[in-house]
């Protein structure tokens, strides 16, 4: 399937829930919304002309005006590659945890609640990696973090 | 007399130990030597990468990137490349990619020695680790001899590469790459005959394709497990549809596999650069991009196959000269975190084997 | 020369000196009898720690060498005097404690494993007739005292309240354990001919040709001299069953938390271990310090050292097993082996086929 026919076979089978974005520069690019996100990933993982059983990466992301979560996924029975986006305001950061249809992404939900602060319902295993345990300077990866010059290194 | 008392008890395996190549923390809770339990903490290297990189133009994060993973920064720095070249669909000319392709298959081969000098080690036998690096280093020479660095190269550069290789580069290549035929026999009888090593590597941290695949195993770890998936084949990028070479598969997706597949690939790399050496075409060796670069807003995530597997690169950029957001994705961070599947309930010993064979970075995970 | 209140005593020729050289100074009587043991002990302790100094450094140019470098190439021609100057260094180290060790179990350790690794050395026969004490049960006073290696192993295990060093102490005791039995029984076959747990009746019924040695005398000699070397690889703690130090599992084992002069005693009795099974090893197979033109001492030292070079050999060329499977390697494989090869050995002896 090349990127037309995949392009075509997602605008025919999921028209109503996904929405194609130009922004893409190689591959295609969705939006999904947050209420979908489940559905949609369970759908696209499952149908038998796609199988997206591999994660490739889920980040987050602050745009100064909205916070994206990306997924890119893949496919590595089919070849296929594809990333879909969610996004949604400031003051809502909570999206469900897509754990359950690729265990991958345990970490990288973790690593996205971590440092950007976005919440993750039903992910079950939220607690500190990349940062020390006692962080208590907000989140870093947003736009509006302002570094601090120094920081106090933990009491031994 | 009643039954004795049994406990399971914590050991901190890390931050400093010898056989976590790096500062990982795997907490694992033990039944006497079983290891019932393995819970990996990371972040003793974060160096916030992805941040740095937001404050920097984009050919200014290359040097960053390459910190990202610093046994291959030659794949590094082409991903990055790659990432921006497809934002901006910058056209590379051909004696570049041929030059890239041979400098990656390289850095392949030496990620690869080393991968074989430390899982040898991990498993008790001290002299290969002595004789993977003897054969890295002339790779590393031929790095130094073309850009002047030994481990963080900042060759490959958006466009192009920084600078045309030496005329003495290709025999010193190619008498390299012979030495390293030669040797790579001398690696196998060491190892892959040996009674005790195939009892301490056959069978042992036996991963299945499903597991593979719902964790985002990639690169040799996911070959090893009998499925066919390499993304210069699967998702060609650069001029490796140029070349003819096969992808070594293995189906039993133990630690032997995956030993075996990786000394198999630096068979199938040095077919590619001695292909890339005869065909290597005249011309320019960059394309010249503006002083202040600026790719058009938009967002790409290009992914290209490292000597450990899948590297992914998100790009998000505003049109401006720096990117608003980069996120690189290594594959040793999904091997880390599948890890506790694989090793659970195994010796201690086997958990190092397990570990080492995974070839897993710090860097990577940690960013 | 009236030697009679030391009837065990057969280190002649410096005993005698020594004994003579005491009695013009004006010691006598009991006396003289302590002065002169303790000027053989302290003769025999310098004699191998300059061994133990030697090995040190041969084991690291011939790792260098397999390795394709040079090792220790600073310190005097091809850095002779290298682990002089580590010893050195060792001694004048901080000795760092664990605050919550077990303080004299963690104290006694590295001391016990020092005399035990020495004590052995009162039996053996480095060369015609130099030997300290020929004991008539010499064999089985050598396995008494060195099974208190393993004590030593599992003290400073326990006594480092540490969790890496207690899994090595554990492990070492299991190890050392389960290979003394091949170990014993190996040499059982050869006392089995000589009908004498004495080293020199050993040594003396190996005489002549070298055809007379027991490795070569019939089928049980390579099997049990093979089991034999096996068995003291484990229980020397050498790779491949290097498993209570292994230091990739656990970091460095029992003697994690040892350091400066006490971790020096560990070092050192390992290598002195390594010694003392190549010359048993010698002794009980390779007919001792027999042999022809050379003198006997030198003998001892090519075949001891030989032995020596074997394990070293090991050690740089093999991968480390898996703790089940060494156990496994010992109780199915090498047990029953040992065994057979004993009541193989038995049966000859009765049955007189042997010369």
């Amino acid at each position: 399937m090349t990127k037309d026919e995949l392009k075509n076979y997602i605008d025919t089978h999921y028209q109503e829930k996904m929405k194609f974005l130009d922004t893409g520069r190689f591959d295609l690019m969705y939006e999904v919304t947050k209420e979908n996100l489940l559905e949609i990933s369970k759908a696209l993982r499952d149908d038998e002309n796609l199988k997206f059983d591999f994660l490739c990466c889920l980040s987050g992301s602050d745009t100064r005006e909205h916070f994206e979560v990306i997924y890119s996924i893949a496919s590595v029975t089919k070849r296929l590659r594809l990333d879909f986006k969610i996004v949604f305001p400031y003051d809502q950061a909570e999206i469900d945890s897509v754990q359950d249809i690729w265990p991958a992404a345990n970490w990288y939900e973790r690593e996205t609640w971590e440092l950007f602060g976005i919440q993750i319902k039903n992910h079950g295993n939220l607690k500190r990696f990349l940062l020390p345990d006692e962080w208590d300077q907000g989140y870093p990866m947003r736009k509006d973090w302002d570094a601090p010059d120094f920081v106090r290194m933990p009491e031994l | 007399m009643g039954a004795l008392r049994t406990e399971e008890f914590i050991v901190n395996m890390g931050p400093h130990h010898p056989s976590t190549h790096g500062v990982c923390r795997l907490m694992l809770t033990m039944d006497g030597e079983r290891v019932v339990n393995v819970e990996p903490v990371i972040g003793y290297l974060h160096r916030a990468i992805e941040k740095i990189c937001e404050n920097r133009t984009y050919p200014q994060c290359i040097p960053i990137m390459d910190r990202f993973e610093y046994v291959t920064s030659m794949s590094c720095d082409y991903a990055f490349s790659l990432a921006v070249e497809k934002l901006a669909q910058i056209e590379v000319p051909e004696r570049a990619e041929y030059l890239r392709v041979i400098m990656l298959e390289l850095n392949r081969i030496a990620s690869h020695l080393l991968f074989y000098a430390t899982t040898a080690m991990d498993i008790g036998a001290v002299t290969p680790f002595l004789y993977g690096f003897r054969e890295r280093e002339l790779i590393i020479d031929l790095f130094e001899m073309t850009c002047g660095q030994r481990l963080t190269y900042n060759y490959i550069r958006i466009g192009g590469v920084s600078r045309d290789i030496l005329p003495e580069f290709v025999p010193q290549c190619r008498k390299a790459l012979n030495v390293i035929k030669g040797k790579l026999s001398d690696y196998q009888g060491l190892l892959n005959e040996n009674p005790i090593w195939k009892a301490r590597t056959k069978g042992i941290g036996v991963m299945s394709p499903e597991l593979a695949i719902a964790y985002g195993v990639s690169g040799p770890n996911l070959r090893a497990t009998g499925i066919k998936f390499d993304l210069r084949k699967d998702d060609p990028y650069s001029v490796y549809d140029h070349f003819d070479f096969d992808i070594p598969l293995a189906h039993n997706g133990d630690v032997f596999d995956r030993y075996l597949l990786r000394l198999r690939e630096i068979e199938q790399s040095i077919k590619i650069i001695e292909q890339a050496l005869d065909g290597l075409p005249e011309g320019e060796y960059k394309t010249k991009i503006p002083f202040r670069f600026k790719p058009p807003a938009g967002e790409v995530y290009s992914r290209i196959e490292n000597s450990r597997g899948e590297m992914g690169l998100y790009i998000l950029s505003d049109g401006s000269t720096k990117p608003v957001r980069v996120k690189a994705r290594g594959s040793s961070y999904n091997h880390l975190q599948v890890l506790p599947e694989v090793a659970k309930d195994c010796l201690i010993a086997d958990l190092v084997a397990t570990f080492a064979s995974f070839d897993v970075i710090i860097p990577e995970v940690d960013r | 020369m009236n030697v009679t209140p030391f009837v065990l005593l057969e280190l002649q020729p410096v005993f005698i000196w020594l004994y003579q050289l005491l009695e013009k100074i004006g010691l006598s009587g009991s006396w003289l009898t302590v002065a002169s043991y303790t000027g053989l002990s302290l003769f025999l302790f310098g004699l191998l720690s300059v061994v133990a100094l030697f090995l040190v450094w041969w084991e690291r140019k011939i790792s260098g060498h397999i390795q394709q470098r040079y090792g220790p190439m600073r310190n005097g021609w091809h850095g002779w005097y290298q682990t002089i100057m580590d010893g050195m260094k060792l001694l004048l180290k901080e000795d760092i404690k664990v605050v919550t060790r077990d303080k004299p179990v963690f104290f006694w350790a590295p001391i016990i494993a020092f005399v035990a690794a020495f004590v052995a050395y009162v039996v053996i026969p480095f060369g015609k007739g130099l030997i300290v004490a020929d004991l008539n049960i010499g064999i089985l006073y050598i396995l008494a005292v060195t099974t208190f290696t393993v004590i030593s192993l599992f003290m400073a295990g326990w006594g480092s309240h540490n969790k890496y060093a207690l899994l090595g102490g554990m492990r070492s005791a299991a190890q050392v354990v389960s290979y003394e039995v091949p170990m014993v029984v190996s040499i059982l076959t050869v006392i089995v001919f000589t009908g004498s747990l004495s080293m020199v009746d050993i040594v003396n019924s190996q005489s002549g040709i070298f055809f007379n040695w027991f490795i070569f005398r019939l089928p049980f000699g390579p099997i049990a001299f093979l089991t034999y070397i096996t068995a003291a690889t484990a229980e020397a703690n050498r790779t491949p069953f290097d498993i209570p130090e292994a230091e990739q599992e656990l970091v460095a084992g029992y003697n994690v938390e040892y350091s400066g002069m006490k971790f020096a005693m560990f070092f050192l009795a390992e290598f002195i271990n390594m010694f003392t099974v190549a010359a048993i090893a010698t002794t009980l197979f390779l007919g001792g310090w027999h042999g022809a033109i050379l003198p006997s001492w030198l003998w001892f030292l090519i075949k001891t050292l030989s032995i020596v070079l074997l394990l070293m050999l090991f050690r740089w060329t093999y991968p480390r097993l898996r703790v089940d499977q060494l156990m496994e390697f010992a109780w199915k494989f090498l047990v029953p082996l040992t065994f057979a090869n004993l009541i193989l050995a038995s049966w000859m002896k009765y049955a007189r086929w042997y010369w």
